[in-house]
């Protein structure tokens, strides 16, 4: 009997194990809709909602499974006004079948219009609420509205939406055609009130008249391109502060806050210098990083000071002017000074830029200048964002010639002419 | 001229041997001063009185010699029961290494253990185990090694059986091990002479009996389960390597499925997009949940094994026809399983065989499918805590005193042959968990 009942409790505290504790929480991945992407918008006339976009992913598309392949589209989008991106799932609910899920959200649109009002810090920080969303969705910002976005879309090869995102993000941030732009950093930055934050910039609509304008100064629809393609493109960066979109920076620009930034990595920026033997043409090369950017920072004197030294690698990848600089030690170095005084003028022209306009930088320096102060509160006296516009900064680059390309002699010209 | 007579069974004596070592001596022998022991030339002669005792061993297939006017019976050796010769493994191949395997003779079985320890401390030990088979047990170890309160131990447990007849090892594991509902096995069965020797120069204690093509190694842990003895024949990185595989093999096994169901159904977001969109695909039309659809992809993988193991060998390349076309094909193609499912069935099934042992082969499969069960009532939380609760168990379990971990956990001074073995030239210690009488082992 003793043994019976002993028996009987065990199976009764197992069977209320599973009873109480056991798949009450389970979803099947079938009955699931994924979202890729989401957008916001401001809604047209209610300050207190938002238009929410959402691409959702098939995953029927694209598959050459037994069982899985089928004739449906990719994609399906849906906008509508809502009060967030919250409660929004349910509502979308009412047209599309299952079960909404933010699981593999791949990145937050949101239209330069809202990004540029006060209010959208206050619906952002919706997605620290969300359990789903994850502190690595990327942060777009779009020129027209997110609706359209998503509509003139249309990715030629990669039929999956999110792939075609993943690469996009991956391969701009290797070339440092855009920034990083996470949410964890746009909160990072925009709670520590001191730098600026880069979102990425893109739209689909091409601006009116191809100017006369240098390959590198462009931003986001102002890159020029024909045949039978996608109509997105994603240039520059968007500059936020204290959680408001302010301006954007152009290609050059956000290449400069990469080389600056002792947080971001960069490893494949192409970009041409004038040629210092013959100014008629430009000399390519691919610039990396070749080593860690070092700071003297001098911040309790009266006019406090910076001075940055930027290391970087260049690889010379084209010789137009057919200058055969390879094997003379003395044209190498009048290469490497024209290299170095070039990007000293551009660096110095940015950080002039952001001193002027903006205030404040987009290169994370103040999380160097914060380990030359003893407490918080001292740093927050400091107040970097205000006394930064005035500081001196120096800066000097040292370059470093890598290869000189596969071969590196080039036929004289005369020579080829004769 | 005297009058004698002989008694025996005829199917377990050898006639030859009568006729040449016992009937042509008595009949030739003209010298009337000589004792009967003295002439006759079989292997062996002893003299008994009582009936009950005659009786034994005229069963164990010796002959009876009676002779007129003597009050003793002379007991002549000359059994000869039929058998098998020594065979190739069968359970525990291996490419490199001895091939024999121990056959249903302990006489052979105990010849082939000698044949690799030529030693006069291996000592041999007989003891009769049940009331009314009679069957013997034969106990081997090496007397300058074995620990005595081990080897006491042993005989204390084997002498307390209280049976009719046990029949072979297999059926005296069950008898002498303790505890009878454990899903971990705590005696190793082996059917390689030279694996059986390894372990008894490692003062480990061994048995053997009639009727069984094995050994039984006591006490053992979980490593020797999961070793094989081609880990020490193949050299070190080889030999290591394997052991990897070995490893990962049991991981698979005992976590694809868990896993997979898991994740699908409770952590999606774990999934890389690509692969949860691939596996969200193919399940569109399946009618099943992801933890039935796994389910019944692993039950049709047992039954599929179960049937080709005891299919008699004439149809057996149907199962595996019937096998392949099931689980790979008809099954994916009727949107019963998805395509993704059957991979990761496969995986685990195939992984399973890498655990050669057939008892911890059976553990791991079993608790497979528990593992299955509690992820998918409570996701990757229910295989944390089942897995969690079986380390508990398994570092609780003991095998005749020795702990089932050990020396991992707890730790004893030994050669660390666990996960992986070291090069033979470090190898310097027996097992100090088996507390052998010298731990050096040169």
């Amino acid at each position: 009997m003793n043994k019976l009942t002993k028996l009987g409790k065990g199976v009764l505290l197992i069977i209320l194990l599973i009873i109480l504790g056991g798949c009450w929480d389970q979803k099947e991945t079938e009955k699931q809709a994924y979202v890729i992407a989401i957008g916001l918008d401001k809604a047209e006339d209610n300050e207190s909602l938002v238009k929410v976009s959402y691409l959702i992913a098939n995953p029927e598309a694209g598959t050459a499974a037994e069982g899985g392949g089928s004739s449906e589209p990719p994609r399906e989008i849906i906008s509508f006004v809502a009060e967030d991106f919250i409660t929004s799932r349910n509502f979308a609910n009412t047209v599309i079948a299952k079960q909404i899920t933010y699981d593999i959200i791949k990145l937050i649109m949101v239209s330069e219009e809202f990004a540029r009002d006060e209010k959208f810090i206050r619906w952002i920080y919706d997605a620290t609420k969300a359990m789903e969303i994850r502190r690595d969705t990327k942060l777009l910002i779009t020129r027209e509205d997110t609706l359209t976005f998503l509509l003139n879309n249309h990715p030629r090869l990669e039929t999956r939406p999110h792939e075609y995102f993943n690469m996009m993000f991956e391969r701009g941030q290797e070339t440092g055609m855009m920034p990083a732009s996470d949410l964890n950093t746009f909160f990072r930055v925009t709670e520590a009130d001191a730098d600026l934050f880069l979102g990425i910039y893109g739209t689909t609509e091409k601006k009116e008249q191809p100017q006369e304008q240098e390959p590198d100064q462009i931003i986001a629809g102002e890159f020029h391109y024909e045949g039978e393609t996608n109509t997105t493109q994603f240039l520059g960066s968007a500059v936020f502060k204290e959680g408001k979109m302010i301006d954007a920076l152009t290609i050059e620009e956000t290449r400069i806050a990469y080389l600056l930034n002792p947080t971001l990595s960069v490893s494949d920026i192409l970009a041409s210098f004038p040629d210092p033997f013959d100014e008629n043409y430009q000399i390519s090369t691919r610039i990396s990083m070749n080593g860690k950017n070092s700071f003297d920072m001098n911040l309790k004197k009266e006019q406090p000071e910076i001075h940055v030294n930027v290391p970087v690698l260049i690889e010379v990848l084209s010789n137009h002017s057919m200058t055969d600089y390879q094997l003379d030690q003395h044209k190498l170095n009048t290469l490497k000074n024209s290299f170095e005084e070039r990007l000293e003028k551009l660096i110095k022209k940015t950080i002039k830029k952001t001193q002027e306009e903006y205030q404040s930088e987009p290169f994370g320096w103040s999380l160097i200048a914060r380990k030359h102060f003893l407490s918080i509160p001292e740093w927050e006296k400091f107040d970097w964002m205000k006394t930064y516009p005035d500081i001196h900064i120096n800066v000097s680059v040292n370059v470093e010639l890598g290869r000189l390309g596969r071969q590196g002699d080039v036929p004289s010209i005369e020579g080829v002419r004769d | 001229m005297k009058k004698a007579a002989i008694l025996y069974i005829d199917t377990i004596t050898d006639p030859k041997s009568i006729e040449d070592n016992i009937i042509t001596p008595l009949l030739t022998n003209k010298d009337t001063t000589k004792e009967i022991t003295d002439f006759i030339t079989a292997q062996s002669i002893t003299t008994k009185k009582v009936i009950n005792e005659i009786l034994i061993e005229i069963n164990k297939g010796n002959v009876a010699l009676f002779v007129e006017g003597e009050s003793q019976v002379y007991l002549i050796g000359a059994t000869q029961f039929d058998g098998r010769s020594v065979e190739k493994t069968e359970n525990e191949n291996v490419v490199k290494g001895p091939k024999e395997a121990f056959n249903e003779k302990a006489a052979t079985n105990i010849s082939l253990i000698r044949k690799r320890t030529k030693n006069e401390k291996l000592v041999v030990e007989s003891v009769v185990i049940s009331k009314r088979s009679n069957n013997d047990l034969y106990i081997l170890y090496q007397k300058d090694l074995v620990n005595e309160k081990l080897l006491q131990n042993v005989k204390n447990r084997v002498k307390s059986l209280d049976v009719d007849a046990i029949q072979n090892l297999s059926l005296l594991e069950q008898q002498i091990e303790e505890r009878k509902y454990s899903i971990f096995p705590t005696i190793l069965y082996t059917e390689r002479p030279d694996r059986a020797t390894s372990f008894l120069e490692d003062g480990y204690i061994v048995l053997l009996m009639d009727n069984s093509p094995d050994a039984l190694v006591l006490p053992a842990t979980f490593w020797s389960f999961y070793h094989n003895s081609e880990d020490h024949y193949l050299r070190f990185a080889y030999g290591n390597f394997t052991r990897l595989l070995r490893y990962l093999a049991l991981f698979i096994t005992l976590f694809t499925s868990a896993v997979y169901v898991a994740v699908v159904t409770y952590h999606s977001e774990m999934v890389p997009p690509d692969l949860l969109l691939a596996i969200a695909a193919t399940r569109e039309k399946v009618p099943f949940p992801a933890a039935i659809e796994v389910l019944i992809m692993e039950f049709a993988f047992e039954l599929i094994r179960e049937a080709g193991l005891r299919v008699p060998s004439p149809i057996g390349p149907t199962i595996g026809i019937v096998g392949a076309l099931i689980l790979g094909q008809a099954a994916v193609q009727a949107n019963i399983v998805s395509p993704i499912v059957v991979i990761v069935v496969a995986l685990g099934g195939l992984s399973s065989f890498a655990v050669g042992d057939i008892s911890m082969n059976f553990a791991i499969r079993i608790s497979r499918f528990l593992l299955l069960l509690s992820a998918s009532l409570f996701g990757l939380y229910g295989i944390t805590v089942f897995f969690t609760i079986g380390m508990f168990y398994m570092v609780s379990l003991k095998s005749f005193g020795v702990p089932y971990l050990s020396p991992m956990t707890p730790t004893y001074k030994s050669s660390s042959d666990t996960v992986f073995r070291k090069v033979l030239k470090n190898e310097l210690f027996r097992p100090g968990y088996v507390k052998p009488k010298d731990l050096k082992k040169r």
